[in-house]
């Protein structure tokens, strides 16, 4: 593939040697690594592992929202010493604001950023449009489904246009059509933009057809085992069994998952 | 179809009540029960109509009462329970001072208050403040305490100042128990500042029933103690419609 093609406006992400410890005394819980992270302007990466392994509290360390038990990371060669408000992050189980219609949690990001309030409206339409939200601005959270939810928590961390983009398992309370397509949403709205992503999911399929490279992570404590780089064109088709390379990449994060005990057959 | 539930919803109860008032009607004239024990509605009722001016001028000072203190007891009371919530060190040195102010019955300081500040109005709203913020301020507590902390994540990611975050995250997300302590303390503020005014006033709608019951006016009592629970009714009335305007996620 052309390096060149993956020079994005992004931030780098470097992690050396970071551990989480969660609580302290007979209480503390390992939760993570040590584990490292290279992770270069615009890349699309993604974190794969069962459940548990400490995926969240990767994004949680990387972001700088939990403090660092063991290790640093640097953003941009920046020594991260406090949450890093270039970003946008789609929680885990989406985290919208009850209290607020869909647009107004989108437009959060706009009041609290002191950002200009029409372009940023106007920013929110569009993503509204692309995520097919068009009809659910004024609707409270617990008027949506759970795909459209998590459609919401995307546009919340998008419109702002961040350097860097964590989206933890965004893509978990959708149905398998939504997934196809939010999945081929979300590639071209990278490919637009190439801002830096660190994916976290815990599908094959979503992280062969979206990364420049899978990292694929053990059982908790989670370290890093694999590094397999994706060398698919893009855009990836909706279909990607239409490569037999995919299936040679998906048999290739089953067999690690297998040796690492994850599945149990 | 919804219309006429709505108007059934509302006119159902007007109707018991009504039925109410003609029963206790009926029951004064047969069993000829004097009106200084008990007048019947329609004495009473034309009583509120005849001193309209007097009841509407000394309700309207029983009502700014009833604001003030409700507001001089919400606002610390949403304050100190954001601190004691959000804080361990506020938590630690206010909440044995909270138990114990919480413990003491509070109306018996009226004539502590009038001794340190005379008739004005000044003592009659501290007591009522005093009064209100407790309900206000359990509730806020709790509210405060309830919120998600991965909301904090949230509002971190997004480089929101202290004062964003109180006012964009934290505030509305307890504003429904607020607003619980809220609804209590209104109702509890009528009643406080009638009873105050009872003890030091010239003015208000306690003092007037004072006066009649001193004049063995048992209508002008009863004339006054149904504008005190119209007032009652419509002040809670407002909070809600203030809740229902600014807390949309308890309407689920
Ligand atoms: N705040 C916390 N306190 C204690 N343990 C936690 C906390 N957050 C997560 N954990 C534990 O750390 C481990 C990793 O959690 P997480 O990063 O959420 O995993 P994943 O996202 O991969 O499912 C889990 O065992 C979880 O129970
Ligand atoms: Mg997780």
């Amino acid at each position: 593939m052309d390096p060149q093609k993956n020079q994005g406006t992004g931030a780098s992400i470097v992690a050396r040697d970071i551990t989480k410890i969660y609580g302290t005394g007979p209480d503390a819980f390992h939760a993570l690594g040590p584990i490292d992270l290279d992770i270069k302007p615009g890349e699309f990466v993604s974190l794969i592992g069962p459940s548990g392994c400490g995926k969240s509290t990767t994004m949680l360390l990387v972001s700088g929202l939990e403090p660092i038990s063991q290790g640093h990371v640097e953003i941009d060669g920046k020594p991260l010493t406090k949450p890093i408000s270039e970003i946008g992050i789609v929680f885990q189980d989406h985290l919208l604001l009850d209290f607020r219609t869909a647009i107004q949690n989108v437009m959060l990001q706009q009041e609290i950023r002191k950002l200009d309030k029409a372009d940023m409206r106007s920013r929110a339409d569009a993503l509204f449009e692309q995520l097919d939200l068009v009809g659910a601005e004024d609707k409270y959270p617990w008027q949506l489904s759970g795909g459209m939810r998590q459609r919401v928590s995307i546009a919340r961390a998008l419109v702002h246009d961040p350097s860097m983009l964590i989206m933890d398992e965004p893509f978990g309370a959708l149905d398998a059509i939504s997934r196809t397509q939010i999945r081929h949403d979300l590639e071209m709205l990278w490919l637009a933009k190439r801002k830096t992503v660190l994916f976290i999911t815990h599908s094959i399929e979503e992280a062969v057809g979206l990364s420049d490279r899978v990292l694929v992570m053990s059982k908790s404590p989670g370290r890093i085992v694999e590094e397999i780089s994706i060398d698919l064109p893009r855009p990836r088709p909706a279909h990607l069994g239409e490569y037999p390379e995919f299936a040679v990449y998906a048999k290739k994060i089953y067999t690690i998952f297998e040796k690492l005990g994850v599945y149990n057959f | 179809m919804k219309l006429r539930a709505t108007v059934r919803k509302a006119w159902e109860p007007a109707l018991w009540f009504l039925g109410l008032l003609l029963i206790w009607e009926a029951a004064v004239r047969i069993f000829a029960i004097p009106g200084f024990i008990l007048p019947a509605p329609s004495v009473f009722m034309l009583r509120i109509v005849q001193s309209a001016p007097q009841l509407a001028y000394h309700g309207m000072i029983t009502t700014k009462l009833i604001i003030y203190g409700f507001v001089a007891g919400a606002v610390p009371g949403v304050a100190l329970g954001y601190l004691i919530a959000r804080y361990s060190i506020c938590k630690q040195l206010l909440y044995p001072i909270v138990v114990f102010i919480q413990g003491l019955p509070k109306i018996t300081l009226a004539p502590l208050m009038l001794v340190w500040f005379g008739f004005a109005d000044f003592p009659k709203i501290l007591l009522t403040g005093l009064i209100t913020f407790f309900p206000v301020m359990v509730d806020s507590v709790a509210g405060f305490q309830s919120i998600d902390p991965r909301k904090y994540y949230l509002s971190k990611s997004t480089g929101a100042s202290w004062l964003q975050t109180f006012l964009k995250i934290e505030l509305p997300s307890a504003a429904p128990q607020i607003f619980s302590g809220l609804r209590i303390s209104i109702v509890v503020a009528v009643t406080v500042v009638i009873v105050v005014e009872w003890l030091n006033s010239k003015t208000g709608l306690g003092y007037l029933v004072l006066r009649s019951m001193d004049g063995k006016d048992t209508s002008m009592i009863f004339a006054t103690l149904v504008v005190g629970s119209l007032i009652g009714v419509f002040l809670s009335g407002l909070v809600q419609a203030i809740e229902r305007a600014l807390v949309p996620q308890g309407r689920h």
